[in-house]
């Protein structure tokens, strides 16, 4: 199985198959090479990689001896910004296989789907295990766990066509030696990748320590098959990242650094800044002048034994943070350091904010100029996908959704937005700010813009001249970005309710009102083996998401950041909690400018409702619908939606989901799709 | 001091022994309480220490969740019959101490037929009652945590002995509050995990078989 690497002898490989190999392995050489190249320039910018070789691995962690008020306090702008250091790829041993692998310790799988179509062009190998990483140069090394000893991990840059396998290892500690929050067995989702579903993440897939699994990521654009010979390019999606998804501690391996982000190039947004065919000639350097910002919040305990903590309270209880009413952490982290500085030159930049979570509700991230006043970040991609047109975002557009005009980011969202340094002189420093306080404990070194105060902000910007080295100013950015894709004709329509309510109906006794409160998703809690719903490969649904449900017993106090598995969806129609404040009651708005594009995260507060439209193509298994506030998640309110092949299928899957749903005695009927005709599917 | 050590030696022998970064008393406290059998116990070092356990919060008199978390816990005991009483044990406390005597609780229990082997039913002081729901159980919100009723549908799941939290919800699936409840058991050697591994693979491969796709796990 171990045997030496050669590619030419696996089957369904043709000479024109290997001549492309050949040269997109080239290609990757070269892009390898213009991130080496760009990592020597920017020797200080770029997270280096030098931990991951031979380092032992760390003792467990200290636990906090006292709660305490607050994380210990730090000097803001000391550490330099760094940006995570791409993925390099490799040629793993065992290669990757159609068929799980676990004579050599892969995780049972299904086979890959497609496995001859999309043999990988390029291989990864990310390694889970403990490590420790200094999040302030105030602060002593904290016990993490991280892929390839970063926080966050290795940036993986791969390009449409090129199918790439990531292998993710377990290095994890024993559930026995370990003393912390955290629990060893993972399960790695793709965010939001098209592919099959033993390469989804699924949260009940998890594996254990010592076992490995490999994803194949097709790197296709999503209707493969109804747009030969690439798929429709209109479905480009570029900025995704990967994190743990283990089914109720998806919550604390997040918090401890198991998330990565991974950008996928194409002719539009190629990673260079050249003149190219179809380029829209955005900021496109990785690391120099596209920057991921990796966002999340941190409460630590006081230094002790040489460590600075990741707060836990006690044992695996794990901090506050993971209580589903948490109000966060107190530190803001950005790409794993506390309140950096960055340089910046005087040209445009590109930043692609993620909220990693857990379960910071919001960031509302706004650009503070030196005088004091907001400036404006472009923002050009919602998610994944490129907006039609710009949309600016500063405090008199009110286009961000946040606290005064800010861009607010829920959890597992991605915003690309272009800044431009250009506009002010060498010298000047410009602030990110968040709209909630953190704690800091020390005065800005710096005297800040009036009427910022240190606490909201996230990392400083200080401009300089542009060297000659650098890359020139991009071109300003187009009107239009792109179109996007029509949709079919909507074959059903389905319901999701998510709801934090009364389970059991209030009955004729005293004390009968008491009812457990659970986080649920149709009135069900997750179950990995229960379907709760199931859409046929190739068709296209509207999927009603609704965070005001009438029937959920009281109006919803709740907000929600749902996110759709597999691929992105469309937002129809947008409603607000009515004037009466009670559930089921809506006023229809206009969708907000930056949810009118696509999306895969939609942020629903409480008693909002909105209306989706979505594709199901390429593939077939297993997939997920949940509350991304990783608390809520890891409470149960997730649930489980099946593609199938065949309307065979379909209507066994029906008649499972009735099943169910009558054994669990809820509602069978708001289980149930609503078809063409506008009847619900298996009632008389 | 004496009575600690006598303890440790009782616990050790007993093969209850908690994980070395075990919080112990300091976290679930060693509160005295009353079972419904009328017997006194301290919190930690009599129920908690070196031990795998399933804890939700009830009362007597409830009419809404509780009979029906209880149910479930029933479905999960049999389940579990073999390990209840041995290295598993349910616990069930009262949120109204005030009027739960043990001779209520044990009402409560025949009534439901939980009078069990292995499964505890627990009353005592109110103060410390208020603080076992808060430690076990806090979602750090005063207006949930306050109203003891919002807590009626969890089980904590605490293995002492691997230290090890998880929560499950009572109206989850007996199947899933199962796979919960083994996610706290003492975690198996390599060599097992592989070899079920391989098995596990053998059962995929008949379901892709029959469904297109990888359909149970």
């Amino acid at each position: 199985m171990s045997g030496p690497r050669d590619k030419k002898k696996r089957p369904n490989e043709s000479k024109a198959k290997n001549e492309k190999e050949f040269q997109l392995k080239r290609r990757t050489m070269l892009k390898l090479g213009a991130a080496a190249g760009a990592a020597s320039v920017l020797a200080p910018t770029i997270l280096t990689s030098r931990k991951a070789l031979g380092q032992t691995p760390p003792t467990e962690p200290v636990i906090c001896a006292v709660e305490p008020d607050n994380s210990p306090p730090h000097v803001p702008f000391r550490d330099n910004f760094t940006v995570p250091f791409p993925g390099i790829p490799t040629d793993l041993d065992p290669a990757p296989q159609e068929v799980a692998n676990t004579g050599a310790g892969e995780a049972a799988r299904a086979n890959h789907q497609r496995w001859a179509e999309f043999q990988p062009d390029v291989e990864y190998h990310l390694i889970a295990a403990p490590s420790t990483h200094r999040f302030h140069a105030d602060f002593q090394p904290s016990y993490v766990w991280a892929w390839n000893n970063q926080i966050p991990g290795p940036t993986i840059l791969n390009a449409y066509g090129h199918p790439s396998v990531v292998r993710f290892r377990n290095n994890l500690p024993n559930q026995q030696n370990h003393t912390g929050f955290g629990r060893s067995e993972i399960t790695i989702h793709l965010h939001n990748g098209h592919h099959g579903s033993e390469s989804d993440g699924f949260a009940g897939d998890f594996f254990g320590t010592g076992l490995w699994k490999d994803n194949l990521y097709s790197n296709i654009y999503a209707g493969y098959d109804a747009f030969p010979p690439d798929g429709d390019d209109l479905e480009a999606m570029h900025s995704f990242w990967y994190h743990d998804h283990r089914e109720a501690f998806t919550a604390m391996n997040n918090y401890l650094g198991l998330n990565g982000m991974y950008f996928v190039y194409d002719q539009k947004d190629p990673g260079h800044e050249l003149n190219a065919s179809g380029s829209l000639r955005l900021p496109n350097y990785y690391g120099i002048t596209d920057i991921p910002l990796i966002l999340t919040d941190k409460i630590f305990c006081a230094t002790a034994n040489g460590r600075t903590e990741l707060y836990q309270e006690i044992g695996n209880a794990g901090p506050p943070l993971f209580e589903v009413g948490a109000p966060g952490g107190d530190k803001w982290v950005v790409n794993g350091k506390i309140q950096p500085k960055m340089t910046v030159r005087r040209r445009k930049y590109r930043f692609r904010v993620l909220n990693s979570g857990p379960a910071k509700a919001q960031w509302d991230l706004s650009l503070i100029k030196p005088d004091g006043t907001v400036g404006t970040l472009k923002v050009v991609a919602t998610d994944a996908n490129f907006l039609e047109h710009p949309v600016d975002v500063n405090s008199t557009t009110a286009n961000g959704g946040g606290v005064g005009g800010a861009l607010r980011v829920s959890v597992a969202e991605r915003y690309d937005f272009i800044i431009d340094f250009g506009l002010f002189p060498a010298g000047s420093k410009l602030y990110l700010r968040e709209n909630t306080a953190q704690f800091v404990g020390n005065p800005s070194p710096d005297p800040l813009p009036p009427g910022l105060a240190i606490e909201n902000v996230v990392m400083q910007f200080n401009v300089v001249n542009k060297e000659s080295w650098f890359p020139p100013d991009s071109p300003p950015v187009p009107g239009t970005l792109t179109t996007y894709p029509t949709q079919p004709a909507t074959q059903r329509e389905f319901t999701w309710q998510f709801t934090r309510d009364p389970a059991v109906p209030p009955g004729p006794l005293p004390g009968d009102t008491e009812a457990a409160r659970l986080f649920k998703v149709n009135e069900l809690p997750f179950d990995r083996n229960r379907i709760d719903h199931c859409v046929l490969q190739g068709s296209t649904e509207e999927w009603l998401l609704d965070n005001n449900s009438a029937t959920s017993g009281g109006p919803s106090a709740w907000a929600h950041p749902v996110h759709i598995h597999f691929e992105e969806f469309r937002v129809l129609r947008r409603w607000v909690r009515g004037p009466s404040g009670q559930a089921g009651d809506n006023i229809e708005i206009p969708v907000p400018p930056l949810q009118a594009g696509r999306k895969d995260v939609m942020k629903l507060n409480a008693g909002d409702r909105a209306l989706i439209k979505m594709q199901f193509r390429d593939y077939l298994g297993r997939y997920l619908i949940h509350c991304h506030n990783m608390n809520h998640e890891d409470a149960f309110m997730m649930a489980r939606w099946d593609i199938v092949a065949t309307p065979q299928q379909l209507c066994d899957g029906r008649e499972e989901i009735i099943k169910n749903r009558r054994e669990a005695g809820v509602d069978i009927a708001a289980g149930l799709p609503t078809n063409k005709d506008g009847k619900k599917e298996g009632l008389a | 001091m004496k009575r600690r050590e006598l303890f440790t030696d009782f616990a050790t022998r007993s093969g209850f022994v908690p994980h070395r970064a075990s919080p112990g008393a300091r976290r679930y406290t060693n509160a005295l309480l009353r079972t419904h059998e009328n017997e006194e116990v301290r919190f930690y070092d009599d129920l908690i220490r070196g031990r795998q356990c399933v804890i939700n919060f009830m009362y007597a008199e409830c009419h809404g969740a509780c009979p029906r978390v209880t149910a479930t816990m029933l479905k999960a005991y049999e389940a579990l019959k073999d390990r209840m009483g041995r290295d598993l044990f349910f616990y069930s406390l009262t949120v109204k101490p005030e009027t739960d005597t043990p001779a209520s609780l044990k009402e409560f229990a025949e009534m439901h037929k939980a009078n069990l082997p292995g499964w505890t039913f627990l009353t005592g002081d109110p103060h410390d009652m208020d603080t076992l729901r808060i430690r076990l159980l806090r979602m750090n919100h005063p207006g949930i945590d306050f109203d003891f009723a919002t807590h009626a549908g969890m089980l904590r799941i605490i293995n002492d002995a691997t230290n090890t939290w998880a929560m499950a919800q009572a109206f989850a699936s007996i199947r899933t509050i199962l796979q919960h409840i083994e996610w706290a058991d003492p975690p198996k050697s390599f060599e097992q995990r592989f070899k079920e591994n391989k098995e596990l693979q053998a059962e995929i491969y008949r379901e892709v078989k029959v469904y297109g796709y990888r359909k149970i796990c």
